[in-house]
């Protein structure tokens, strides 16, 4: 495999996504003049960052043959803390950035630790601290409550070029990073190799405890940057912030063809399935189509989409 | 023949460990309940205890059913969607009590089998099969109802759910009659002992000629059933339908089940102790109230149970 197909772990699966995504484009813009035009591109961008971004997390995490469902708790308690520590004072942001980075490093740690040393399965795990966390969140803060400081409410809603919100490039950013860690370091070949055959990789010297801890972290890292955004977007924090992105954080992964049992995909297609999925919503908007279909719409998707890999892995 | 004497052995020490569980649960319950009702003189009443029994019946319905897909090596992540389009759709379709049943247990038995279908036949994980038809069924009921469920719950359906005979809850004797048949196929049926051979050892239960794919299909068959049945009883409890009827059941009967000594790695799981782990769930939710802590604190001792008990199981399965 090249370097650079390695780099993004290039899959004939992207090829497809690339389709759908032109093919709900074209109807989008044939339906609605407004689909396709400035605005709306940049508030489809506006509404990918969150799901881009625990998807990102989510990938990782799958990767290395686990699975994270906390972030329904973990992102409420994150966004409620940096909005309560934050406030509106610019002078203490950079510190509450670098302390909800370093809380969200650590929850997820803890998940890791649980996960690598109790070996008590990563679903129950990350279950039972979502629940731990949502709770903390609400005791902490029943509704929406803080604020952040304004020039970061403007930065998150500015365009660059008028369309290029930076969102977007906060979300380019993480998956370059992250697909370089996959592609180039030791790390990444680590996550890769407990992911496809957690007794081999020990065998051959892999410190697989390690590895999920620090996987995990990172999952528990990018949410925090999922959390830091949420609150300048809203501008309060909400304890409620995360209800739904457990699950919704999966079906991306899987779209974009990253295999459960983990050990095969990567970061290209996770991101090119968020683009597609959020399109799709923002396409059913344009032709009055109710929400409700999308949700048969995107189970379809999930079932075809395995049973696809499902067959060919068993080849 | 050396197998089989392993297995008759490992027989023997599962039953002794299992026993060793229940009676975990069962003392983790006195404690609680004790305790509590030392703190509020409210709690220890008839009345209370008995609300308490039949809140838990509906999660009662639908643990058994995610119990028996756990020991599958499976996950059903699809129950509380069940249970709301079961109550949405014979709620709205019929107004006599058989019919109510007889919609929601047939929509209950088509997702189940097709959840199967997708597991056994199409090798789809469990996750992803039935977050998929979750996640569909939602869209579909939402649809359906155009986002506000009408029609009525039929009075005779409001009695199977809050109703007494002799003062006996009659949601609990339904509960208690499912529940056994459910204890003796697992334990005493020769259907059981092959759910438990294939969740213990898939390979092996294809070796010696089971039809393993009809099993995982039934287990999943059966969660679908005993979801609808949940759904049933919790609106019949409640006494308003709701798209987003038995929300959150889906995680508290996985959470159950584990508690109850079921395993993700399949192979494991017992009726009785998903059940009297449904009854301490409910009684600490219920105690968080009558001690007068916030209500959130409901989910963070749901968090650390889970933890503690997933913990215990593992400490006493190595051992």
């Amino acid at each position: 495999m090249s370097d650079f197909a390695r780099a993004i772990r290039f899959q004939p699966v992207h090829l497809v996504i690339v389709g759908l995504i032109l093919t709900v484009f074209v109807v989008g813009a044939v339906h609605s003049e407004r689909f396709a035009t400035l605005t709306n591109v940049s508030n489809i961008q506006d509404q990918l960052v969150v799901l881009a971004l625990v998807a990102l997390a989510q990938t990782v995490v799958i990767l290395s043959g686990g699975i994270d469902l906390s972030f329904a708790g973990m992102l409420g308690l994150l966004t409620v803390l940096f909005a309560s520590v934050a406030g509106g004072d610019p002078a203490v942001f950079a510190a509450a950035v670098v302390g909800i980075l370093t809380l969200g490093a650590l929850l997820g740690a803890i998940n890791g630790g649980l996960i690598a040393f109790t070996g008590i399965h990563p679903l129950i795990v990350t279950l039972a601290t979502s629940s731990i966390m949502a709770g903390v969140a609400l005791l902490h803060s029943n509704q929406p409550s803080g604020s952040v400081a304004l020039f970061f409410e403007d930065l998150v809603y500015a365009r660059l070029f008028g369309f290029v919100p930076y969102g977007t490039i906060y979300v380019l950013a993480a998956y370059f990073v992250i697909g370089f860690m996959l592609w180039r370091t030791q790390f990444g070949t680590r996550i890769y190799a407990v992911g496809d055959d957690e007794r081999a990789a020990a065998i051959s010297g892999v410190p697989v405890r390690l590895t999920k801890l620090m996987v995990y972290s990172l999952s528990g890292l990018i949410a925090a940057m999922a959390a830091i955004y949420m609150v300048g977007r809203f501008g309060v924090g909400d304890p409620r912030a995360g209800v739904g992105f457990d699950l919704r954080s999966i079906t991306p992964v899987i779209v974009g063809g990253t295999i459960l049992a983990g050990g095969r995909g990567g970061v290209l297609g996770t991101l090119l399935a968020v683009i597609l999925l959020i399109l799709l919503r923002n396409v059913l908007n344009f032709l009055n189509v109710s929400s409700f279909y999308l949700w048969i719409v995107e189970g379809l998707i999930v079932i075809v989409a395995v049973s696809l890999f499902a067959a060919r892995a068993s080849k | 023949m050396n197998g089989l004497a392993l297995r008759l052995g490992s027989t023997a020490t599962v039953r002794g460990r299992k026993s060793r569980e229940l009676l975990l649960l069962t003392g983790f319950l006195v404690v609680i309940w004790t305790v509590t009702g030392i703190l509020s003189p409210r709690f220890l009443t008839p009345q209370n205890l008995s609300d308490i029994l039949v809140q838990a019946a509906p999660l009662g319905f639908v643990v058994i059913g995610q119990m028996l897909v756990i020991v599958m090596r499976g996950l059903d992540l699809s129950v509380a969607s069940v249970m709301a389009t079961a109550a949405v759709l014979s709620t709205s379709t019929f107004d006599n009590t058989g019919g109510v049943f007889v919609v929601g247990i047939l929509l209950g038995a088509g997702v189940g089998a097709v959840n199967g279908y997708l597991v056994a036949y199409r090798k789809v994980t469990p996750f992803l099969a039935t977050l998929a038809t979750m996640i569909i069924l939602q869209g579909i009921r939402f649809a359906y109802t155009g986002g506000a469920p009408g029609g009525s719950l039929p009075d005779a359906f409001r009695f199977l759910a809050t109703g007494r005979i002799a003062g006996i809850p009659v949601s609990l004797m339904i509960l208690a009659v499912v529940a056994f048949a459910a204890h003796w196929m697992l334990e005493r049926s020769v259907l059981g002992r092959q759910f438990m051979l294939y969740g213990d050892n898939p390979a092996a239960a294809r070796m010696t000629g089971l039809p393993v794919n009809r099993l995982v299909v039934l287990a999943f068959v059966i969660s679908g059933v005993m979801a609808a049945l949940g759904g049933l009883f919790l609106v019949g409890y409640v006494g308003i339908v709701d798209n987003w009827t038995g929300r959150g059941y889906e995680l508290d009967s996985i959470a159950a089940a584990v508690i109850g000594g079921a395993s993700l790695r399949g192979g494991k799981g017992s009726v009785l102790g998903a059940l009297l782990a449904a009854l301490i769930l409910v009684s600490l939710f219920n105690i968080v109230v009558i001690v007068g802590l916030s209500i959130e604190f409901q989910m963070v001792i749901k968090g650390v149970l889970i933890l503690l008990a997933a913990g215990v199981y593992l400490r006493s399965s190595r051992a």
